[in-house]
């Protein structure tokens, strides 16, 4: 996971399934679905998924028993129980080999390559092994790493969904056969007259020779054969697509870090920032008071000190107007760590805030230069921790928007849906919010995340630039 | 006596008291500056008595004002430097002191409010005594493993201990306790004999000693 920052663009549609506008923009797109370069891909990800197919802990048992078998019957009668268990324990140990050995993963890995490669799914790698400290020192990830057992799973699912692979394969070439019967019907079988020549088999999705196939003798039913050969055409991408994606489904459950790993693995992430920021926090809060109110009232001590002095101990004070001076100094000293401290304070935690998020928010937009109007509504209070952030996330955005986007007027949405609440801030200035320059958003996006909330930005060059958080109501 | 200071601290406010403190006691300020770089540049323009230096200051707000105070202590053993800063820190101590307590000071920077105090320190780190703020004796007094040899001593002892450890000479302890000097001084001979310490008669040198004794 990285930082949920989602700036919406365009959805890359699916090549063969355009927006329907018309039933001939849709035929046309029927059409030309089988040539566009994504179709191509597809195939290619059926092909060489074959490998996977074959070597199968299905088709491994099969040909340990038949070999078993063989030495051991010479092939004669039925295998015998024996020579399948021991074909099964075979395969155990292979299985419990690969899987302890890096070869299971690097298997894995090469199946994620290609379904990134080929079908633009991008599945992350799953996490490595975490080990004991003084455990046996065996360079793979060991007989217990639940993702080699996984990419085991995956290659027994593959066997089914090989073969329906394979079977998208035949129909790209049977269409393609058929379609060419046409056009060599005349080199070919250019023939004397009275010649009689057997009739040449059609392939057809249910079958290649024989059964299921139908046979043209004469030269207009190759024209029956070339429709079929269509048919099929414009039929097969629609099975690689649903196969292919049937396989991607596959490789993003089994070869992928696991949905509890890949939470894990979020939530490490979302504390370590958490810590980060904290960190931050009071790092920033030391500085304030180390540099504002501490030194003002050092100096503010100071002066009473000088004060004091010049007063004596009894008697007459030799010099008044020092005195009145420095003491002026101390009260103004006082006066401005005061403001200092309270503007401090608010900072930590706005005490408007215990009257919950609408009202604290009113006086935010008051404090801002530009414009703001508010729309809040929130049914369901949240917790105090959600209206925390969301506060500071309104008061951060609207402090961006005041100070980058020359805007005129910024809009603040508060809704509360359930059990999200969604904050957004629109302005109507120049746009072109950036998180990948300054800090600022990619520090709120940290802050939300933390508590699984996403910020989104949408902020196209010219504006108008509006920003999204989404919380959960509660924390 | 009439010092001739120089003053390096970003805080303005604090830094133009600062000044007007050390002219009201007769001392002249010939340069009040804001950062690490300019206080040693300033050192080597007017070469004052003593430096009163904040530890933390720009660029960094971590420990540049110790630096360029141990550059000045390195480069002109005779200029006294009295650091300010806002935190006592143990480690900043014997950083700062390194085997020579000489012309050496570090206060927290509220003891300016003592006013008549402040510039007792001030005048004694520009003498080349020592003047160490009694919050780091005190933390060193608290984390000492010394804790047998220090329960030796008697309360007034001990308290003679911390003043010795500030850098106090006899006369401004006896001032302190309202005692007179020679009853300061059978409490020094004390301390020391019963710490197991080579008596010294230097005030900087016996501050190194205690310290020395605490620490270890």
């Amino acid at each position: 996971m990285g930082i949920p920052v989602t700036t919406p663009a365009a959805d890359p549609r699916p090549a063969g399934r355009p927006r329907v506008k018309s039933p001939w923009a849709a035929a046309r797109a029927a059409a030309a679905a089988p040539f566009t370069r994504r179709e191509g891909r597809e195939l290619l990800f059926c092909l060489a998924g074959l490998p996977f197919a074959v070597v199968n802990p299905l088709a491994l048992f099969l040909l340990a028993t038949d070999l078993i078998w063989l030495v051991a019957g010479n092939g004669r009668g039925n295998p015998s129980p024996a020579a399948v268990a021991i074909a099964g324990a075979c395969l155990g140990l292979l299985l419990v080999l690969v899987v302890s050995t890096k070869a299971a993963r690097g298997l894995g890995s090469l199946q994620r390559g290609l379904a990134a490669r080929l079908l633009g799914v991008r599945v992350a790698e799953p996490p490595p092994v975490r080990r004991s400290p003084g455990g046996l020192a065996w360079p793979g990830p060991g007989p217990r790493d639940g993702a080699g057992w996984r990419v085991v799973a995956y290659s027994l699912a593959k066997l089914p969904v090989g073969l329906i692979e394979l079977f998208a394969v035949s129909l790209w070439a049977g269409g393609l056969v058929n379609l060419s019967y046409p056009l060599w019907w005349g080199a070919f079988r250019n023939h004397p007259p009275g010649v009689r020549l057997s009739p040449v088999p059609v392939f057809t999705p249910f079958g290649w020779f024989d059964e299921g196939t139908f046979r043209v003798a004469t030269l207009p039913g190759t024209f029956a054969a070339a429709a079929a050969g269509a048919a099929m055409l414009l039929a097969a991408p629609w099975v690689t697509r649903a196969v292919t994606s049937a396989d991607a489904w596959l490789i993003r459950g089994l070869l992928g870090p696991g949905r509890l790993a890949q939470r894990v693995h979020d939530l490490e992430l979302s504390r370590a920032l958490a810590v980060d920021d904290t960190a931050a926090l009071l790092r920033r809060l030391e500085r304030n008071l180390h540099d504002g109110a501490q030194i003002r009232l050092a100096t503010l001590a100071m002066n009473l000190g000088m004060a004091r002095e010049k007063l004596g101990d009894s008697g007459e004070v030799p010099d008044p107007a020092a005195v009145r001076e420095l003491v002026d100094a101390a009260l103004r000293g006082a006066k401005d760590a005061l403001g200092e401290l309270r503007s401090l304070a608010r900072g930590i935690y706005p005490p408007v805030l215990d009257h919950g998020l609408a009202d604290a928010l009113t006086s935010l937009a008051a404090d801002n230069a530009i414009q703001v109007e508010r729309e809040v509504s929130i049914p369901v209070r949240p917790t105090p921790a959600i209206e925390t952030i969301a506060y500071f996330c309104a008061a951060e955005l609207l402090a961006n928007a005041a100070k980058h986007s020359f805007a005129n007027k910024i809009t603040i949405q508060v809704t509360g849906q359930r059990d999200v609440l969604l904050l957004s801030v629109t302005d109507d200035g120049t746009g072109g919010a950036d998180p990948a320059r300054g800090t600022g958003l990619s520090g709120l996006a940290q802050r939300v995340a933390v508590v699984d909330g996403q910020l989104t930005i949408a902020s196209p060059p010219g504006g108008p630039t509006k920003i999204t958080v989404e919380l959960p109501l509660r924390a | 006596m009439n010092a001739r200071v120089v003053i390096a601290e970003d805080a303005v406010l604090f830094r133009a008291g600062l000044a007007r403190l050390i002219e009201d006691h007769g001392h002249r300020v010939c340069a009040a500056v804001g950062d690490g770089d300019a206080l040693l540049a300033a050192v080597a323009e007017h070469e004052p008595d003593v430096v009163v230096a904040d530890i933390r200051m720009p660029p960094t707000h971590t420990d540049e004002g110790l630096r360029a105070a141990l550059e000045i202590r390195r480069q002109r053993p005779s200029t006294g430097v009295l650091v300010l800063s806002q935190y006592i820190e143990t480690k900043y101590t014997a950083r700062l002191l390194e085997g020579n307590a000489a012309g050496a000071g570090y206060l927290l920077k509220e003891r300016v409010a003592d006013v008549a105090e402040f510039a007792d320190a001030l005048e004694r780190v520009a003498a080349g005594g020592t003047a160490l703020d009694r919050e780091v004796v005190g933390q060193l007094l608290r984390a000492s493993r010394r804790g047998d040899g220090l329960a030796a001593l008697t309360g007034r002892e001990r308290h003679v201990l911390a003043l010795m450890a500030e850098g106090r000479s006899n006369a401004a302890i006896a001032g302190a306790l309202v005692v007179t000097g020679g009853t300061v001084e059978k409490h020094v001979a004390n301390i020391f004999d019963k710490l197991g310490l080579p008596p010294d008669e230097a005030d900087n040198r016996r501050v190194l000693a205690v310290l020395r004794y605490l620490g270890s």
